[in-house]
């Protein structure tokens, strides 16, 4: 076991540049999910940690190596594709068993090292099958069973989930944690749902144009984003967000405006973001017109026209407003995120 | 309503094959099996001879060399050739700058004219100017008289075979270019060196195309050696490169004995169907161990 530790890594395919200089830590033993738009670097990220692809410049670091020019397989990593990867015509225990074989591990040792990893992902049953006779649910499995037979220091997951419908994904987010916990080795799971992302990971790191573009704990990204990158990718809906600027004890948000007393940020061209669960709909406040009503279970989401501006916001699915009704809309004042309008960094109040 | 016409179409469009298929094939060989039966010099009228020409075939000993040859040419050309198409798939499936060049390169024999080939191995194969000898001789080696030792000449048709092997070698880079990326990434990681990637994964998963390419390879090469036999080592020397297509076409076209010519081109016809029977039932029992 070890940790996972990216310094200064650049990677630029031709004249594009996939890692700008990627900064990251995966603690020993941690569950950290990189997760990113499509374009962020975060599947090339993982394939320079698996040696995959070489890096520009920079350095790879697991545990006390520097691994930047090992190749993969004395890298002691084991990954998991989005494809699962699977030899069509090897069976489901010669597919588990392959890198043993590769590494001339004795026949007897490889069968019980094999009998074991399927244990643990519950794919035991499926030995003599071959991967055409598996379902979706069961290759993942068995891929898994595969990375981990061999004891890796890190796993690598790239996006692993995202071939399974969404109930089965739902499940299987919920068992890689449970794996995870008890291997307990340090693993790096990359997503492009960000939903996946906040469930899973013990931390998130999001990616966005090559460079980590903040790495905290699912409840902090989510609460206080450093930017607006993160501010806009994380969340479904996602977060309201108006041209601003705070003058005379007021804050203008696009059609809004909020008392503010704090002087930090005045003068200063921004941008104002707030979640749909801080926007309140009933009482006071500004005129606005319900376009959309989407209920969503637990909760249900309005989408107003607010002065030619979209507002969303949350509200109990019990009888929600009409599609069509005028509302009265009021943003909460202490859940406003503020971002400088040129930067996009977040700025404290 | 829609399918009827859509049954028109096609018949429409297949018309021209079938058309073809019936006059140039299907008629001839029907033809032919009419013409085995037969005496026949194209000056006189064809007379009726029975099993004549088989008991006739089956004492020849000019035709169970021409067996004997064709065999031995197929038991070393089709593998060797079929090697030489894979190695050059896996050679240049890849993406690099030239591959396009490499890859023409590989197929262009195969689309020059035979007699033109035949020609131009007429000149390498020359004992004593040819390039093939000086090269053999400046590195040391033997160099043979090609064209008029027996053991040579067999060979040098063999070797000719091997460079016209573009269509298999397409195939094979097709088959091989099918394979997902990932399973060789997954085999990096694995700690899989090339050559246990090769054994255990590409030639698996190529496996049933080579089948295929085996078989069609197998009844191409019966026919294929017709012309460098004609025109390279003119069947000689002593009969050692007269194969089965040569041997029909002397007996047929010089010595104008049509129906001695079928009764030898319906058993080579039946030699190949035994062949390939035979290969398909291998090929059955191993293609259930690749099916993916």
């Amino acid at each position: 076991m070890a940790e996972l530790r990216f310094a200064g890594v650049r990677k630029d395919y031709g004249p594009v540049r996939a890692l700008r200089g990627l900064d990251l830590e995966a603690a020993d033993g941690e569950l950290l999910v990189l997760v990113g738009p499509s374009g962020s670097g975060k599947s090339t990220a993982l394939r320079t940690a698996a040696g995959l692809e070489d890096v520009t410049a920079g350095s790879v670091h697991i545990g006390e190596r520097d691994v930047t020019r090992v190749p993969p397989a004395e890298r002691n990593v084991a990954m998991v594709f989005q494809s699962y990867a699977l030899f069509p015509h090897l069976s489901v225990a010669e597919n588990i068993a392959f890198g043993l074989r590769a590494r001339k591990v004795p026949r007897e040792e490889a069968r019980l090292k094999v009998e074991r990893a399927a244990e643990l992902v519950e794919c035991g049953d499926l030995f003599e099958r071959k991967p055409f006779e598996l379902s979706g649910g069961e290759r993942q499995r068995v891929a898994l069973a595969r990375a981990l037979v061999r004891e890796p220091d890190v796993f690598l997951l790239d996006e692993p989930l995202s071939n399974l419908d969404a109930q089965l994904r739902v499940h299987m987010r919920a068992e890689l944690k449970l794996l995870h916990q008890r291997l307990g080795t340090t693993m790096v799971h990359v997503t492009h749902d960000q939903v996946e992302a906040l469930t899973m990971g013990e931390r998130v790191a999001v990616l966005g144009d090559g460079v980590v573009q903040q790495v905290a704990t699912p409840a902090e990204v989510y609460r206080r984003p450093a930017n607006r990158f993160v501010a806009r990718f994380i969340g479904s809906p996602g977060m309201n967000l108006f041209r601003g600027r705070a003058e005379n004890g007021t804050l203008h948000a696009g059609p809004f405006a909020i008392d503010w007393s704090s002087p930090q940020v005045r003068g200063r061209e921004l941008e104002v973001g707030v979640r749909p669960e801080h926007v309140s709909v009933g009482g006071e406040g500004t005129a606005a017109e319900v376009r959309v009503v989407e209920l969503a279970g637990s909760e249900a989401y309005l989408h107003l026209e607010v002065e030619q501006t979209t507002v969303v916001a949350r509200v109990p699915p019990e009888q929600p407003p009409a599609v069509g009704s005028r509302v009265r809309v009021q943003l909460d004042p202490d859940r406003l995120h503020l971002f400088d309008h040129e930067t996009g960094a977040r700025l404290e109040a | 309503m829609f399918r009827d016409r859509e049954r028109r179409e096609s018949a429409i469009m297949l018309a021209p094959y079938v058309v073809g298929l019936a006059v140039l094939v299907a008629l001839p060989a029907a033809i032919t099996f009419g013409l085995a039966l037969t005496e026949y010099d194209l000056v006189r009228a064809p007379r009726f001879a029975g099993f004549d020409n088989f008991y006739e075939l089956w004492d020849d000993t000019v035709f169970w060399t021409a067996v004997r040859n064709s065999l031995m040419f197929i038991l070393f050309a089709v593998p060797l050739r079929l090697i030489g198409a894979v190695a050059l798939a896996l050679l240049l499936h890849r993406r690099f700058r030239g591959a396009a060049g490499y890859r023409t390169a590989g197929y262009l024999p195969s689309v020059v004219p035979d007699v033109a080939f035949a020609l131009l191995w007429l000149w390498i194969l020359n004992p004593l100017y040819g390039p093939l000898n000086l090269a053999l001789g400046a590195a040391g080696g033997p160099t043979p008289s090609w064209l008029t030792d027996a053991r040579a000449a067999q060979w040098a048709v063999i070797i000719m075979s091997l460079f016209t092997i573009g269509e298999g070698f397409v195939v094979a880079m097709a088959t091989r270019q099918g394979i997902a990326g990932e399973l060789y990434e997954l085999g990096a990681v694995e700690g899989a060196s090339p050559l246990h990637m090769l054994w255990r994964v590409t030639l698996p998963l190529m496996a049933p195309t080579l089948l295929l390419l085996l078989c069609r390879d197998t009844i191409f090469s019966f026919q294929a050696n017709f012309v460098p036999a004609l025109l390279v080592t003119g069947g000689g020397p002593e009969y050692a490169t007269t194969y089965l297509p040569l041997f029909i076409y002397r007996n047929g076209f010089e010595y104008l004995r049509y129906g001695y010519a079928a009764a030898a081109t319906i058993l080579m016809f039946l030699i190949t169907a035994l062949i390939v029977y035979l290969q398909y039932r291998i090929v059955k029992r191993w293609r259930r161990a690749f099916v993916v």
